[in-house]
């Protein structure tokens, strides 16, 4: 547990406290303030992880989002977390983490032997190799892929913890918390702006962190952000995307630093940020540089092995050589030195430089206008080969256990580009940097191509200020450091070699060649053909190496080749944080009745119908199966009388002068010729002519109709009636309301169904003459107001109740304790289904989008004078065709045969489909199964005999062409 | 007319007592049993439905995104030419029958107090919770006492009405909804903590 490479002080750890942690089973120590890769660092562990194809051992490269190689398994169980970068997992005591993509071991990985086939592995090999035979697709080639690909596990329990999400709004967002974002918040926050001010690292400061000379500055910033109270900073939130209007996506590890969060709070929460304007002080990446096993662990990033030094207080090396092109590098070696690394030298592209000088001042060999051609070492790196540039001669063996490489700096573009802003390329970086933002966007800092502290500062306060659209507040800035940087292009040396581009995915710089001779020479199409910039990293350390390989491959430059588009997500994102509190029963709305804690307790099986939860059937233990079930409930609606809640119905109110002229436009039969006091069934069509919808609308008074809906439909049919009125005719002197939830609705059904609601319902006749069959009447049961209307769905005698929905209870036990001494029976959506079947009404799988009011057996509905919605187009001629299936009933011809909805109507012999099963059920009035068809020629066909094709299950079954209406097709029962 | 106390959508959803996150941060959560009426003017007759709405209730009909206390009730702005009135539960379409007597054919007046839910949120953290649910602005700069707003929370339609600077806000939605609505504002609420009274 000795932590060999930490440094004895310096850094923002507290060296007072140990934090215990475990990887790959062993035990380790690290202090708060350590992130799970400086901790391993500190520990002399070097070894973290293997490659995704080649499963090259893998160190670590980065400090930060950017890191490609050192990917673990976070925690255990059900809260396990693949692919977490090991650079930004914020260590805690009882930490677990372990390596991925490695078998048996990370040491000893079977798999790295695909290292000797490499050569199969190149670019495209998913294409090339799995083609042939076929056959083999399924049985070999994927569950080989499968098991050999992918990084790491996730958890296979349900995720124990809670993912919350929240929306918020601020006048100015800042991106990133270095110089330039601290200086941008504290000038915005002065001018008197709301601002939320996002860090993804749990500390804030940025490259303020390891840059111990400003500490008074960045300690002096905070306090003057935290006195300011519309001032937001939220650390540990990464800003994943940019999105249309200024809206980005965030989302804030809130207990990820934690083995398990505390009762009631997230894990993690997925902000939702709309802002007026946005900075973006994202700072930069440092690039790699390629040269042949530029992969090996011990090579790392200049600016990491600075961090590593300089904040967490670790030597990430005992013998450190930097080779770079630019001279901030030479002051991220210098930390090293200061930090007691000792330093083999540099190894420097160019012929001059003023960080060349400042090395030899310091005794610090320099090897300019050279290279480094080669790594030595498997697991760890051993040493380095140096060579002159261009030079024929032998190259010389550096020993260092730790290089450091920086080709550069890539200014952190990637939300600036998705919000719309054309990168511009700086000739003194060799990089992209934002141009003239259209969004209210401002980029300041690295992120904008300005380097060093003080210059990325002053940059922030001007960003702030045109965000906050105020003048520029006189705050402190930090003070001026050596803006040398002296940048001299260099991407790759020019040796033969496995030279990485991108590490995570295993793409050398001789993949992008071979993609450019196979003709994916476009940056998009290189980028699919060898998956460069694909994985968790985006690329952010080699993506612009490899667009320079692919630019010297067609022979132009850099910026005439470009980068892949940006797009969310930037950085990876947990499926939990996008989830959020939508799982489960949270997942979508669920409605429910007024009648819902009655049905409970009667023990209905519930079933859902949209979001709807209705009652299916209810059970009774005589019941053997839920068909005894449903066929009991249907046998008292035909037999005595049955009850079923139907307050799902959609309903709406409409009145004003021009209610009935409203209605005579948008229904195909006449509304304003309906008494008051009377229902009248009402079919709608769509534009196109076909079906929409169907229900009864009830007059109330001269200028107010009560219309209802099916239950499916209720929110389409009240948006096409609002579409109507507001856009084709606002002329109309109409008011609509839904209604649907302030009335509770029962269906009172059966021969005994008036003798039954006669006992209870007072101040309306409910006799049959003053009540006829589709009358309509407001009365009152137990000092309940209710609305009756004299309607049916089952073909039976029957009345709708409504009553306000605080009454339903009320109103369905007064008419349960009425029809007692007919044996009431509650009945469910399964015997609703029943009886509209054998009564050949049509419901949801007949008013499917395709059927026409012909085809259903309704055309006596359309009127023959009088326009109306759907008119014109119901009479184009494929929708006339006389040959179009039409609503018929059917029977299986030996009665007990199943019928399947969805089977074929066919003539023996024949396998062309002349029409299909609509619905099925089995019958309470006739014997066995009974169905509705769309069939072809079916008025003719009826008394014949067809087959009923399933090849699904293999079955056919011959059947009986009949009427559709199996109950009473007189129409008699209703009106008895 | 009734004779019968109206049963709450609820049912027993919202549970007495204190829950959630401990703290001070936590909010209150209530159901409001209100009386709730839709009030349209026909049309090119809103001056003459203010008109009466004054002379009757002293009441004015608010603008966009705003609302009124009148003596007998709240007017909530919630459509072009569209109020919602709420007002402390009377008997059973008493306040429906006085505004359609006062505006006559000037106005369709609509039942609603069995259709809609009032949740009341108040407390110093509502607004967080709220914005869990809810893309709306709630800053003091942007939203406020005397403000309303039809928009989406949870998922649902809502009208959101900001009553008093608490803050206490009303949350009126479609009352087979509401258990459903209730229990993702719970879920919300637990970080903070909530108190049912």
């Amino acid at each position: 547990m000795t932590q060999g490479f930490r440094t004895q002080t310096g850094g923002r750890i507290d060296r007072s406290q140990t934090l215990a942690f475990r990887f790959d089973g062993r035990s380790y120590a690290g202090h708060p303030g350590d992130t799970l890769a400086s901790a391993l660092l500190a520990n002399g562990v070097r070894l973290v992880g293997r490659s995704f194809k080649l499963h090259r051992p893998r160190g670590i490269f980065s400090a930060g989002a950017e890191e490609p190689n050192a990917l673990a398994e976070l925690r255990g169980g059900a809260r396990r977390e693949p692919n977490t970068r090991m650079t930004t997992a914020e260590l805690y005591d009882g930490l677990e983490a372990a390596s991925q993509n490695r078998w048996p071991s990370l040491r000893w990985d079977l798999l790295s032997l695909n290292g000797l086939i490499a050569p199969l592995l190149s670019a495209g090999f998913y294409y090339k190799t799995f083609m042939w035979p076929a056959a083999f697709w399924e049985k070999v080639y994927e569950p080989l892929i499968r098991r050999s690909a992918g990084l790491g596990r996730a958890a296979r329990e349900p995720d124990p913890d809670r993912y919350d999400a929240v929306q918020a709004h601020c006048d100015v967002l800042v991106v990133g918390s270095g110089a330039a974002g601290l200086a941008a918040a504290r000038v915005a926050g002065a001018a008197g702006a709301r601002v939320t001010l996002c860090e993804q690292d749990f500390a804030l400061g940025g490259g303020l962190l390891s840059a111990p000379a400003h500490g008074a500055w960045r300690e002096a910033t905070l306090a003057a952000l935290a006195a300011m109270p519309d001032v937001t900073i939220l650390p540990r939130t990464t800003v994943f995307g940019y999105y249309d209007h200024n809206v980005v996506g965030a989302v804030e590890r809130v207990a990820d630093h934690l083995a398990q969060p505390p009762p009631h709070t997230p894990r993690q929460r997925y902000w939702t940020i709309r802002a007026r304007s946005i900075v973006l002080a994202t700072g930069a990446h440092e690039r790699l540089i390629a040269f042949p096993d530029n992969d090996r662990p011990g090579i790392m990033l200049a600016g990491a092995a600075e961090t590593y030094a300089s904040r967490f207080g670790v030597r990430a090396g005992s013998r450190a050589l930097l080779f770079a092109n630019n001279d901030a590098a030479y002051a991220s070696l210098f930390a090293l030195q200061d930090a007691g690394i000792a330093v083999a030298g540099v190894v420097d592209p160019r012929t001059e430089s003023a960080g060349a000088e400042a090395a030899r001042a310091r005794g610090i060999t320099v090897w300019a206008d050279s290279q480094v051609t080669g790594a030595s070492g498997g697991t760890a790196l051993v040493g380095a080969r140096v060579a002159r540039r261009g030079a024929g001669g032998g190259d010389t063996l550096v020993v260092a256990d730790l290089l450091c490489v920086s080709g550069g700096h890539s200014p952190a573009v990637q939300l600036a580009s998705q919000g719309r802003t054309p990168l511009e390329w700086s000739e003194a970086l060799a990089a992209h940097v934002p141009g003239p933002a259209t969004l209210d966007q401002h980029s300041a800092g690295a992120a904008n191509g300005v380097l060093g502290f003080a210059e990325a500062a002053a940059d922030g306060a001007r960003a702030g200020a045109a965000a906050a659209r105020a003048a520029a507040a006189d705050i402190p800035l930090p003070g001026a450091g050596d803006a040398a940087y002296g940048l001299l292009p260099f991407w790759e040396a020019d040796v033969p070699g496995k030279a990485f581009v991108d590490l995570q995915d295993d793409v050398t710089a001789n993949d992008i060649r071979l993609a450019h001779r196979e003709g994916y020479k476009h940056i998009e199409h290189a980028k699919r053909y060898t998956t460069h910039t694909m994985g968790t990293d985006q690329g952010k350390s080699g993506g612009l190496v490899g667009a320079a390989v692919l630019a010297a491959a067609r022979g132009e430059r850099v910026q005439d080749v470009g980068l892949p588009t940006f797009r969310p997500f930037t950085s990876p994102v947990t499926w939990g944080a996008i989830a959020g509190p939508h799982i489960g029963q949270q997942f979508a709305p669920t409605r429910l009745t007024a009648l819902y804690d009655w049905h409970v307790r009667r023990g209905a099986e519930f079933m859902d119908a949209g979001q709807w939860l209705r009652p299916a059937f209810y059970p009774i233990p005589a019941d053997a199966d839920a068909w005894a079930s449903v066929l009991r409930e249907a046998r008292a609606v035909r037999k005595t009388v049955g009850i079923c809640d139907v307050s799902t119905l959609g309903k709406i109110d409409v009145q004003g002068a021009d209610s009935a002229a409203f209605l005579d436009r948008l229904y195909t039969n006449t509304f304003s010729t309906l008494p008051v006091g009377r229902a009248r069934y009402g079919l709608m069509l769509r534009e196109d002519g076909i079906v929409f919808d169907d229900g009864t609308t009830s007059r109330l008074a001269t200028d107010h109709f009560f219309v209802t809906t099916t239950t499916a439909n209720a929110g389409p049919v009240m948006a096409h009636m609002e579409f109507h009125l507001q856009t084709c005719w606002p002329e109309l002197d109409v008011q609509l309301a839904s209604v649907s939830d302030q009335w509770a609705g029962m269906s009172i059904a059966g021969p005994k169904a008036r003798a039954t609601i006669g006992k209870i319902v007072q101040d309306l006749d409910l006799s049959d003459a003053a009540f006829p069959f589709m009358a309509v009447g407001d009365g009152s049961v137990r000092g309940c107001p209710v609305r009756v209307l004299r309607i049916s769905f089952s073909g039976e005698q029957a009345y709708e109740i409504m009553t306000p929905a605080g009454y339903a209870e009320t109103v369905w036990t007064a008419v349960l304790e009425a029809g007692e001494e007919y044996a009431i029976t509650p009945y469910g959506l399964e015997a609703l289904g029943l009886l509209r079947i054998e009564k050949g009404h049509v419901a949801g799988s007949e008013l499917n989008g395709q059927t026409t009011a012909a085809d259903l057996g309704l055309g006596r509905m359309v009127k023959k004078r009088g326009d109306f919605v759907g008119r014109a187009l119901s009479q184009r001629p494929g929708l006339t065709d006389p040959d179009r299936p039409v609503l018929v009933g059917i029977r299986p011809a030996t009665r007990h045969d199943r019928l399947r909805a969805g089977a074929h109507l066919v003539t023996p012999g024949s396998t062309e489909s002349l029409g299909w099963i609509t619905s099925v059920t089995r019958a309470v009035e006739l014997e066995g199964w009974i169905g509705l068809a769309m069939l072809r020629g079916g008025a003719a066909r009826q008394g014949s005999r067809m087959q009923a094709a399933f090849p699904m299950l293999d079955e056919t079954v011959e059947v009986e062409i009949t009427s559709p209406h199996f109950v009473d097709a007189e129409n008699l029962r209703v009106r008895g | 007319m009734s004779v019968v106390d109206p049963v709450s959508p609820l049912g027993n959803t919202l549970v007495p007592g204190r829950h959630g996150a401990a703290g001070d941060g936590a909010v209150r959560i209530a159901e409001r049993r209100c009386d709730l009426v839709q009030v349209f003017a026909r049309k090119g007759r809103a001056g003459d439905v203010a008109a009466a709405m004054l002379a009757r209730f002293g009441s004015d009909l608010p603008g966009p995104g705003h609302t009124f206390d009148a003596p007998a009730f709240s007017a909530l702005w919630v459509q072009p030419d569209g109020w919602l009135l709420v007002a402390p539960r009377s008997p059973e379409g008493a306040l429906a029958k006085s505004i359609k007597a006062a505006c006559g054919d000037t106005a369709s007046v609509v039942e609603q107090t069995h259709g809609r839910s009032v949740i009341a949120l108040s407390g110093g953290r509502a607004a967080w919770v709220l914005g869990k649910l809810s893309s709306l602005d709630l800053h003091g700069r942007e939203f406020g006492p005397g403000r309303a707003a039809v928009s989406p929370v949870a998922g649902l339609s809502c009208v959101v009405h900001h009553r008093d600077a608490a803050p206490s806000y009303d949350l009126i939605v479609f009352a087979t909804f509401a258990r459903w609505f209730v229990t993702s504002l719970t879920h919300a609420a637990e970080e903070t903590g909530y108190i049912v009274e």
